[in-house]
Parts: structure tokens; C-alpha cells; sequence
């Protein structure tokens, strides 16, 4: 019988040992000290996320997100660990939205076991990097059926207008 | 008129220049890799640009007018030094300055134009109106070549597909920005301003502004640089180009389009004997099969007689050329008499 008890229960925080990282917050003793990080909070459970931070608050009405590998605890558009890219929501004048990535550090961040979140994963999925992602593709079926139920609400409404028009 | 008061503004802000003096070695670097890359096809008998040979031609006859190359340009006000040398640091620093005004007049690569990029990746009809625009997304690794670096285009009907060349120069200078270089082509390109600005005999700082904004195997340098050269062999004006690095070019691509009389004549006009030797055999470099070249080959000449043949073979102003020669042997004979 497995001893069940000697089965450690596997902790996000343990995967950050296994790649090496510079930063103190989870290992002090195997780098330098900086002095500042030691008065940081220790996030208890936290795991590192690639997720939209929105940048530039000082505009309203003109959203720009960073994507950002960031501890999960931490505020939306608060301190960061690496910037991995931009996305500009609203389309150029060729239109077109602007997505970088910075796919060598997202390959790494992964590799040490942070978690994409939905938006990002959809861009990532959009971009090819990773598969399509179930729910692009199901709100772009939603899209196309509220779209063509307009057209024939549309339609309807045009035909009732000529029968009234004619009666 | 507005377009008119719009490149008048263009040709006032000649702080561009500036940005040009650096972006220049910038601009070699990236230049030099591919230069590289084009030296390597040695399938073909036709000598090209890379050659050691032809661009030891190309050097020659552009000349070194350390005056001209250092000519004062626009830039930061500094008020001038003065130093107290002996003659040989005097010497020192003149050929320090030829060192200099060489890697100046570096040619710039000319290489044949690219081929589009029509590659589809992935074809995704279930995405079709997802959205009204396009997703391009680019890889900002940092270091990659950029024309190594991934740079893919979602298209609204779901087809995602590697960016054209245009899509790709335009977001590289959004992530990557070079000095000088714009997010759109200044209108100084456009055909009408380009005319208007030859008339003012600016043909090297469109080549400037050129080299800086376009990749040069881009469509639009190589019709801008084509501009620049039947401008200046239609009105003969080759001594603007003279000591400065398009010059390599320009011989080329007369040479190219085998019309070199008028810078054969320009360069007797002006006693330079060598040089238009020089043109000459690189003539016959590029062209083999041609009449004059088979008749250099057969009687080995050299020199002056080099220029005669060639008079005789191929020119259109062979009679000019020819007064010239017996003009320069003259001269010969009465130096070497006196």
C-alpha cells in the first residue's frame, strides 16, 4: 500500500526551484541579498501569471495592454516581473491590432510553470503559437448567428415596411 | 499647393541630414550581412556588384576629393579647433582623414529586388467574422536578424499568413526603430517632388534619405535609385555624384544598361584618363560578348587603346571621344618631348 502520507502535496511555488531565477523572493539563500526584496511580502500560494496589464491610465477612452508575466497576487496594472509584449485593442489606420511577443521569454516563463490567462491564451491561439483557442471559436460562431439573425430581422422588417407600403 | 508648401517644409528640414551620418554605419551593418549573402552564388559566369574585381573598379573611379567628402554638412555648432602640428602629423592626419573619407564612401549594396512573401499558415474558416480587423503579430525576441523574425497576420476571414514585405518594414521600424527612418516613406519619393527636387541638382540627398528608409533590395529603393540615375545621365550631371558613395552605384548601372557614353564623355571632359579606362574594362567585365570587348581580348590592349577600341566598337559619341584621346596623346608627347 502507498503510504499516502509521505506524498508531499505538490505546491505551485515548488516548480520555481527547478528553474534558475534571479529574483529572492523564493530562494534568498542561492543569490545575492537585495535588501529591498527581503521587505516584500512573501506570497503565500502565489504562482506566477502571463497575463493583459493595462498601461498608459493617464488617457481615457484609449486602452494599451502589456503582456506580462507578474505574480498572481499582485494588482492588475502593478509592480510586473518582465514585460513579454504589447497588444493595442483598437485597430491603425491600416487596420490592423498591433500583438508582440516576446516568444524566447514566454518559453521560458512557461518553463517554469507560469499560467497564461484566457485573454492571452486567445492571442497566443489567434497568433499560432498555441492551438485555437474553444472559445475564439465559439463566440465567432455566436457572432455569425447574432449577425445573421439581424440580416434576417433585417429582411422582416423591410418586407413588412413594402406590405404596409403597398396596403 | 499644399503638396508644394508640404515639400518645401520637407527640403527646409535638413536636420534629417544629421540623423543620416549615423544611421549610415547602422545602416552598413545591416547592409554588410546581406551583401555577404549575395557574394556567395557562384553559379553564374556574369561577374556581380560583390565582385572583388568590380568593386575595386567601382572605388577607383569614384574618386577621393577629400574636399568634397568632408564637405561641411549639417550638423551640431561646434566651434572650430585649431592645433598646432609638425608636417609629418600634418601627413598623419591627412591620411587619417583618407581612412576616414574610405569607410565614408562605402557602396551601398545593390541587390536584385525580393520576391513577395505569400506564405498561409494555418486556413481557419470557423474563425470567419470574428472580427473587422487584422491581428499582426510580431516576435520581439531581441536577438534575431529581423529578417529572421516572425511576423504573421491574422486576417479577419481566419487565413493566418506570414506579412509582406511592406507589413514587415513598417512593424520592425515600430518595434525596433532606426534613426532617420520613417513609419511611412516621406513624400520627397513621390515622382513629381522627385522631379522637382533633380531640378535643384539634390540628387545625393534623395539617395541619402532613400538609403536610410528603404532596404535595399526593397521595390521602392531600386525605382528611387533608377529615378536618381536617368536623371542624372539624361542632363549629364555625373560630377554631383562624384566622391560620394553612390557613385559605385551609378557606374553599375549604366554599365548595367550598357549607356556609359555620357559618363565616358563627362570623365574625358574632365581629363581623367584612368578612370575612363578603368570604366572601360569594367565594361568588358560585364558585357564579354560584345564586339569591343571580343577585340580588346584578341589584340590584349591596354590603356588608351582600350578607349579607342571601345570608341569605335560600341559608342554612339565615338567621334568625340576619339578628338579627346588625340587630344590627352598630344599633351603626352609634348610633356614627355619637354
Amino acid at each position: 500500500m502507498p503510504n499516502r502520507a509521505l506524498r508531499q502535496k505538490r505546491q505551485p511555488q515548488e516548480d520555481f526551484t527547478l528553474c534558475p531565477s534571479t529574483s529572492s523572493e523564493e530562494n534568498p539563500v542561492n543569490t545575492m541579498v537585495h535588501l529591498s526584496s527581503l521587505l516584500l511580502k512573501k506570497y503565500h500560494g502565489g504562482y506566477v501569471v502571463i497575463r493583459l496589464a493595462l498601461a498608459g491610465h493617464k488617457q481615457a477612452n484609449r486602452p494599451f495592454y502589456r503582456i506580462v508575466a507578474a505574480y498572481n497576487k499582485r494588482a492588475r496594472d502593478g509592480k510586473y516581473i518582465e514585460q513579454l509584449g504589447s497588444y493595442d485593442p483598437l485597430p491603425n489606420i491600416y487596420n490592423e491590432k498591433l500583438v508582440s511577443f516576446n516568444f524566447d521569454r514566454i518559453k521560458y516563463w512557461i518553463g517554469c510553470g507560469a499560467h497564461p490567462t484566457n485573454p492571452v491564451s486567445k492571442l497566443l491561439g489567434l497568433a499560432g503559437f498555441f492551438p485555437l483557442h474553444p472559445m475564439t471559436i465559439t463566440e465567432a460562431e455566436r457572432l455569425r448567428a447574432r449577425t445573421e439573425q439581424t440580416v434576417a430581422g433585417a429582411e422582416e422588417g423591410l418586407e413588412v415596411g413594402q406590405e404596409q407600403a403597398e396596403v | 499647393m499644399a503638396g508644394l508648401s508640404s515639400a518645401r517644409c520637407l527640403f527646409r528640414s535638413c536636420s534629417r541630414i544629421k540623423h543620416v551620418e549615423r544611421s549610415r554605419h547602422t545602416l552598413m551593418r545591416c547592409g554588410v550581412r546581406t551583401f555577404c549573402g549575395g557574394a556567395q552564388d557562384t553559379g553564374n559566369a556574369r561577374p556581380q556588384f560583390t565582385d572583388a574585381a568590380v568593386q575595386d573598379i567601382l572605388s577607383r573611379i569614384t574618386g577621393l576629393d577629400l574636399q568634397k567628402v568632408f564637405r561641411p554638412i549639417l550638423q551640431e555648432l561646434n566651434p572650430p579647433t585649431y592645433k598646432l602640428m609638425t608636417d609629418e602629423q600634418v601627413e598623419q592626419a591627412v591620411m587619417g582623414a583618407t581612412e576616414k573619407a574610405k569607410k565614408l564612401l562605402q557602396m551601398p549594396p545593390v541587390l536584385p529586388e525580393r520576391k513577395p512573401i505569400s506564405d498561409v499558415l494555418a486556413e481557419d474558416k470557423m474563425l470567419e467574422g470574428m472580427d473587422t480587423a487584422k491581428f499582426v503579430f510580431t516576435d520581439i525576441t531581441y536577438n534575431i536578424p529581423h529578417r529572421e523574425r516572425f511576423i504573421v497576420v491574422r486576417e479577419p476571414d481566419g487565413t493566418l499568413r506570414k506579412a509582406s514585405w511592406d507589413e514587415r518594414d513598417r512593424l520592425v521600424q515600430v518595434y525596433f526603430p532606426k534613426e532617420g527612418r520613417k513609419l511611412t516613406a516621406p513624400l520627397i519619393f513621390k515622382e513629381e517632388n522627385m522631379k522637382m527636387v533633380f531640378a535643384q541638382d539634390r540628387h545625393e540627398d534623395v539617395l541619402d534619405l532613400c538609403l536610410v528608409q528603404f532596404e535595399p533590395d526593397s521595390s521602392e529603393y531600386i525605382r528611387v535609385h533608377a529615378a536618381a540615375y536617368e536623371d542624372l545621365d539624361k542632363h549629364g550631371k555625373y560630377e554631383l555624384l562624384c566622391s560620394t558613395r553612390h557613385f559605385g552605384g551609378m557606374a553599375w548601372y549604366l554599365v548595367n544598361a550598357r549607356r556609359v557614353d555620357g559618363l565616358m564623355v563627362d570623365m574625358l571632359k574632365r581629363l581623367l584618363f584612368k578612370d575612363a579606362v578603368s570604366l572601360v574594362s569594367l565594361f568588358h567585365m560585364v558585357h564579354p560578348n560584345s564586339e569591343s570587348a571580343k577585340e580588346a581580348a584578341s589584340q590584349q590592349a591596354t590603356g588608351t587603346d582600350l578607349l579607342k577600341i571601345y570608341a569605335q566598337m560600341e559608342s554612339q559619341r565615338s567621334g568625340y571621344i576619339e578628338l579627346a584621346l588625340q587630344a590627352y596623346e598630344q599633351t603626352a608627347a609634348e610633356g614627355s618631348a619637354a
